[in-house]
C-alpha cells in the first residue's frame, strides 16, 4: 500500500490501530467461512466514529475501497478483506453507551458481542432476543450487517425487528443518524435496509436496541423421531394448529452424533430430534404446551424430554447450538447451506436431501430453525480425497436449487457475501438487481464499501450482467442520470 | 411538472391504447387530493400495465400520484399538481394464501377487511388493525406503515412484510424477498418502500407473515383516576411479565384498554390479573367480552378519527408518555383547543386530534416538536385541512439522514415525477 496513505491512517488512528505486518494480517485473512481468503492491504483498529470518519473519508478522497469486520465468525465470506483495501477492524469499539431500562434499550457500540448484551440486562429480567448459535463470539455490529437470526426468532424475529436506531459512516465519510430512541422516526426507512445490507453501504459505529422483558414462563421439550419426515410433519403440524413456539429446532442423525461427542447433551440415538420451546404466560405455556405433546405423539414422537430446570433446559440447548462447530468431530470438513424453504415443504426437501446424500456418496448431516424453514445442510467431506472438496460444493449448490425450486431463499441469516453472490440471478431477476443497485448507487456511487460481495460481478462469476438498460427519462434527455 | 401542454383527450387515449383496454377516464371533483384535481385518473387491473403506465409517464414528463381507498390522500405533504391519479383498486385479489405456511400475497389495491375475509378462511390474518379496515388498502396501510392498537404484538407492516413487487417510475417492475418468513438475500426493498408514502415506486403485491386467529379474546377497560397511574400500572404489568396484545391509553377520558388474545383459559386468566393490577393501582378495571369489548374498541378509535379534525401522529419515548399527556392538557387548555389522544403506551406511539383555531392548532404542534429533539420523538401531521398544511411543516425535522434519503429518492425517481412533494421530508 501506498506509504503515505498508511502514514495518514496512523495519524487517524494512531500507531498501534494499524496491523500492516503480513503475518499479523494473516488473522484476518478468512471470516468462519474459511475456503475464501484474502489478505487485506492494511487493517485498522479505530476505537471512536470520529476514527472510522477519519478512514473512510480517507479511502473515499483516495479511491481505495475498505471493508468492515466485526469478530469474523461470519459464514458468508461478508468481511472478506480486500487485497488492495483497509480492513476496519470494529472490535476496539466495545462500550455499552446506554442503558434505558424505562424504555427497554440499550445503546452500544459495534464491537460488542451479542451475547454481553444480554448478560448486561438479564439481572434485571431483560434480554435481547435475536440469539444465533454463535452469540458469545459475535459482534452486533456484525448481527446488524447480516440481520442475524437465531433460534428464538420464529416468535420474535430478526435483528431488524429489534435494531431501533444507528448511527453510521457512508461511504462519503458522513456521519448519519438513521431511526432513533422513539419508534417511527419521520422519513424512509434507511435503517431497515442498512440492517441486512452485509457492510454495503455503511460502517455502523452505534447501534439502539430494543430490549425484551424476560417471560413468565419457559418449557422446553425435546422429542424424538424414526424418521426426518415425521419431525417435518409434526413441525408443519405445529404450525397449522395456530402455535407460534418461541423456537423449533431440527436436528438429524448425524448432527445429534456430533453434538453427542462433542458436548453430550444426552440426546436420544434417533434419526431426528425436535426441540420446542414455548415461552409466555405460566397458563399460556401450559394450555399450549399439552397441544405440543399431542402432536408429537400423533406423529410418532417418543423419548420425549421435558427440561426440569434450567440446568436442563441449558444442557438441550448446549447440544443444538454446539453442533455446529462438533461437526469438526465426524468429519475432517463440511460446507454450511442457509438455505429456506416454505415450512411445509420440509419433508419433501429433506427427503430430497436425503437422495442427494445417497447419490453423491458425501454424508450431509441438517441441524436447523425448522419453524422458520430456514435449513442448514452441512455437507461432510474430506479435504485429502482429492475432488472431494469441489464435489462437496456442487452438492451444497444442489441444495440451494431445491430451496429455490420451492420457492425459497439463498439464505436465511448467513448472507449472501462473496460466497453466494454468483447465485443471486437464480433467485433474482436482472431488473431485481438493479433496483437493488439503485439503493447502493444512493450510498455509495464509488463501490469502495466492501465491494464484490452481495451482488454477482464479473469479477466474481466470470459473466457480464446483462445489458446497461437507460431509464426512459435519461434516453428522451429530459434528466442526466446522476 | 414538464412544459408539456396536456389534452386531457389525448391523455386518455394514449393510456388506454398502451394498456389496451379502457382503464382512464378524466378526473372528477371526486377524485381531488387536498383540494387539486388530477387530471386523468387511470385504474389497471395488471401490474404489467402499471409499468406501461409509469413507463409511458417518465417519457412524456407527466406526474403520477398513486391513489389505493384514497382513506390516507391527504397523508403526507401537500400534494402538487397530478397529471394521473393511478388507482390501484382494480387490482385486489389475495393472489395467494399459503395457510400451511402463515404466509399470503395480497395485491395492493385488496382492502385489509377484504383480504383478512379471505384470511379467515383458514383462521389466520395479517394481524394490523389501522383505523379504517373497510376501505384502506394492503398498498396504502404498507406505502404509510399503517397499523393499530395490536402493534404492541403484532408489530406494525414494516415487521410483517416478507416480499414485495412494484413498479419503478421507467416501468420496470422488480420484485424484492421472497415468499418465506426468514430470509436476508439482497437489500431489503420492501422494507424500503414500506413508510415511503409511495415517492419511490408503486406498490403492486406484497406478501406477509401471518398470525393464527386467537381462539378468545378480553380487554380490561381500565378507569384512571388521575393520568399518571398509567405509568406505574404499565409497569407492574411489565414487571408480571403481561402479555397483552394491546395496551392503550386514551385522554382526556382517562381510560386504558388492555386486551388479551389467545385460548378461552388464558385470556381469563390474564385479564383477571391484569384487572387486579388495575385496581391494585388505585384504578377501577370491568373485563369486557363480546359485544361489549368490541365497541370499547369502537369508542377508543372514535376519540381521535374524525373527519374534518386535524390528526397528529406523535411518537415519544415510552416512559415519556405520561409527562407528555400531562403537558398536553394545559397546554391544549390555554389554546382552547378540543382535544383527544390514544396511545400505544408500551411503544410510545400516540394519535393526537385537534380541533379549534388554526393558529393555536399550529402553535401547539410546533410547541410539542420543540420538546421532541430528533430521534426521541416526533409530531408529523397526518391530517388536516389545507390552510394548516399551508402553515406548518408537515414532518417536522428529520435530521441528519435526510441527506441520504434524497439521494435514495433521486435514484429511484430522478425527476420527481412519482406522486411530486408527497413523500416523507417532502421527497
Ligand atoms: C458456529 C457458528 C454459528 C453461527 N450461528 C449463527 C446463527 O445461529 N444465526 C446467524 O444468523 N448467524 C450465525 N452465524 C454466523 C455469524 O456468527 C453471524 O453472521 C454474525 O452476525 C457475524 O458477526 P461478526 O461480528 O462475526 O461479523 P463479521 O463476520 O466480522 O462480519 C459480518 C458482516 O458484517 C459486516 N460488518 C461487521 N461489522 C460492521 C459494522 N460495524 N458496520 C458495517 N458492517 C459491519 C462485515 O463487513 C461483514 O459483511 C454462526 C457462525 C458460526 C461460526
Amino acid at each position: 500500500m501506498d506509504q503515505l496513505f498508511l502514514l495518514e491512517l496512523e495519524d487517524i488512528v494512531g500507531v498501534d490501530g494499524v496491523v500492516r505486518d503480513q503475518a499479523e494480517l494473516i488473522t484476518y485473512e478468512s471470516d468462519g467461512l474459511v475456503s475464501h481468503r484474502s489478505r487485506p492491504g492494511v487493517a485498522v483498529l479505530p476505537e471512536t466514529a470520529e476514527q472510522v470518519q477519519g478512514v473512510v473519508r480517507l479511502c473515499h478522497r483516495s479511491g481505495v475501497p475498505f471493508v468492515a469486520r466485526g469478530q469474523g465468525t461470519g459464514l458468508s465470506a461478508g468481511a472478506l478483506p480486500h487485497p488492495k483495501g483497509v480492513l476496519i477492524v470494529m472490535t476496539r469499539m466495545n462500550r455499552v453507551l446506554d442503558i434505558d431500562l424505562a424504555n427497554r434499550r440499550i445503546t452500544v457500540e459495534p464491537g460488542v458481542m451479542n451475547l454481553d448484551v444480554t448478560r448486561r440486562v438479564s439481572g434485571d429480567g431483560y434480554y435481547y432476543a435475536p440469539d444465533p448459535s454463535s452469540q458469545s463470539i459475535c459482534s452486533i455490529g456484525g448481527n446488524f450487517a447480516e440481520n442475524s437470526g437465531g433460534a428464538h426468532c420464529l416468535k420474535y424475529g430478526f435483528t431488524v425487528h429489534h435494531v431501533l436506531g444507528a448511527e453510521a459512516v457512508l461511504p462519503d465519510g458522513e456521519i448519519v443518524h438513521l431511526g432513533g430512541d422513539a419508534l417511527d422516526s419521520p422519513g424512509l426507512d434507511l435503517l431497515g435496509v442498512l440492517v441486512g445490507s452485509e457492510g454495503t453501504l455503511a460502517v455502523v459505529t452505534k447501534v439502539t436496541l430494543g430490549l425484551l422483558r424476560c417471560p413468565e414462563s419457559v418449557r422446553t421439550l425435546l422429542a424424538a423421531f424414526d424418521s426426518t419426515d415425521s419431525a417435518g410433519n409434526a413441525v408443519s403440524d405445529i404450525i397449522s394448529a395456530g402455535i407460534i413456539p418461541a423456537a423449533i429446532e431440527m436436528m438429524d442423525r448425524t448432527t445429534i452424533r456430533a453434538a453427542e461427542a462433542a458436548v453430550h447433551p444426552g440426546f436420544p440415538d434417533a434419526e431426528a430430534v425436535l426441540i420446542v420451546e414455548l415461552d409466555g404466560s405460566e397458563t399460556e405455556v401450559a394450555a399450549l404446551f399439552e397441544q405440543i405433546e399431542t402432536v408429537c405423539s400423533q406423529n410418532k414422537g417418543w423419548g420425549v424430554q421435558v427440561a426440569r430446570d434450567e440446568e436442563q433446559r441449558g444442557r438441550i440447548w448446549m447440544g443444538r447450538k454446539a453442533a455446529f462447530a462438533a461437526m469438526g468431530r465426524i468429519t475432517p470438513s463440511y460446507y454450511v447451506q442457509d438455505g429456506v424453504i416454505p415450512r411445509s415443504t420440509l419433508p419433501e426437501v429433506l427427503r430430497r436431501i436425503r437422495e442427494l446424500e445417497q447419490d453423491s456418496g458425501l454424508t450431509i448431516g441438517n441441524v436447523f430453525h425448522a419453524g422458520d424453514g430456514n435449513l442448514h445442510p452441512l455437507v461432510c467431506y474430506d479435504d485429502g480425497v482429492e475432488g472431494q472438496a469441489e464435489l462437496a460444493e456442487r452438492v451444497a449448490s444442489e441444495i440451494l436449487s431445491y430451496c429455490l425450486d420451492v420457492g425459497g431463499s439463498l439464505t436465511g441469516e448467513h448472507g449472501i457475501g462473496a460466497d453466494k453472490a454468483c447465485h443471486m440471478p437464480k433467485m433474482f431477476s436482472e431488473n431485481d438487481l438493479a433496483t437493488m443497485q439503485l439503493v447502493r448507487t444512493a450510498f455509495d456511487p464509488g463501490q469502495l464499501c466492501n465491494p464484490d460481495k452481495l451482488f454477482p460481478t464479473p469479477r466474481l462469476c466470470g459473466e457480464v450482467p446483462g445489458p446497461y438498460r437507460p431509464h426512459p427519462v435519461e434516453a428522451a434527455g429530459l434528466a442526466e442520470r446522476l | 411538472m414538464a412544459d408539456v401542454t396536456l389534452s386531457l383527450g389525448t391523455l386518455v387515449t394514449e393510456i388506454d391504447s398502451l394498456v389496451g383496454s379502457k382503464v382512464a377516464r378524466v378526473g372528477t371533483d371526486g377524485d381531488s387530493i387536498d383540494a387539486i384535481l388530477p387530471t386523468v385518473v387511470a385504474e389497471p387491473t395488471r401490474a404489467s400495465s402499471v409499468g406501461q403506465i409509469l413507463g409511458w409517464a417518465s417519457g412524456r414528463g407527466v406526474s403520477v400520484s398513486v391513489r389505493g381507498g384514497g382513506t390516507k390522500s391527504g397523508w403526507g405533504g401537500p400534494s402538487g399538481p397530478i397529471d394521473v391519479l393511478l388507482s390501484t383498486r382494480a387490482m385486489n385479489r389475495v393472489e395467494v394464501h399459503r395457510y400451511s405456511d402463515l404466509t399470503a400475497t395480497v395485491q395492493a389495491g385488496a382492502t385489509l377487511s377484504k383480504t383478512n375475509a379471505v384470511l379467515a378462511e383458514h383462521r389466520q390474518w395479517l394481524p394490523l388493525d389501522p383505523h379504517n379496515d373497510e376501505q384502506a388498502t394492503i398498498g396504502g396501510i404498507v406505502a404509510t406503515n399503517d397499523s393499530g392498537p395490536r402493534r404492541h404484538r403484532h408489530g406494525a407492516p414494516r415487521d410483517l412484510i416478507i416480499g414485495m413487487t412494484l413498479a419503478r417510475v421507467d416501468g420496470v417492475i422488480a420484485k424484492s424477498g421472497g415468499i418465506v418468513v426468514k430470509n436476508v438475500a439482497g437489500y431489503d426493498l420492501a422494507r424500503l418502500l414500506t413508510g415511503s408514502f409511495g415517492c419511490l415506486g408503486v406498490i403492486l403485491s406484497a406478501t406477509f407473515k401471518l398470525a393464527p386467529v386467537a381462539e378468545a379474546s378480553r380487554t380490561v377497560l381500565v378507569e384512571l383516576p388521575k393520568v399518571d397511574v398509567c405509568a406505574r400500572y404499565t409497569a407492574d404489568l411489565i414487571a408480571h411479565a403481561s402479555t397483552p396484545t394491546a395496551l392503550e391509553v386514551s385522554v382526556p377520558q382517562g381510560t386504558m384498554l388492555v386486551r388479551f388474545e389467545s385460548v378461552e383459559t388464558v385470556v381469563i386468566s390474564e385479564a383477571t390479573r391484569a384487572a387486579a393490577l388495575a385496581e391494585k393501582a388505585g384504578a377501577t378495571a370491568t373485563v369486557l367480552v363480546g359485544d361489549d369489548e368490541l365497541e370499547a374498541w369502537r369508542t377508543h378509535q372514535a376519540q381521535v378519527f374524525v373527519e374534518g379534525h386535524t390528526i397528529v401522529k406523535l411518537t415519544v419515548m415510552p416512559s415519556e408518555l405520561v409527562s407528555t399527556l400531562t403537558w398536553l392538557e394545559e397546554e391544549v387548555r390555554v389554546r382552547r383547543l378540543d382535544y383527544g389522544l390514544i396511545g400505544r403506551v408500551g411503544l410510545g406511539v400516540c394519535y393526537l386530534r385537534l380541533q379549534g383555531a388554526i393558529a393555536e392548532q399550529v402553535s401547539l404542534i410546533l410547541a410539542l416538536r420543540d420538546r421532541l429533539p430528533v430521534g426521541r420523538g416526533s409530531a408529523v401531521i397526518r391530517q388536516s385541512n389545507l390552510e394548516l398544511k399551508k402553515l406548518i411543516d408537515t414532518w417536522g425535522p428529520i435530521g441528519d439522514g435526510f441527506r441520504i434519503m434524497r439521494a435514495v429518492k433521486q435514484q429511484f425517481d430522478p425527476t420527481g415525477m412519482l406522486n411530486p412533494s408527497h413523500g416523507p421530508g417532502g421527497l
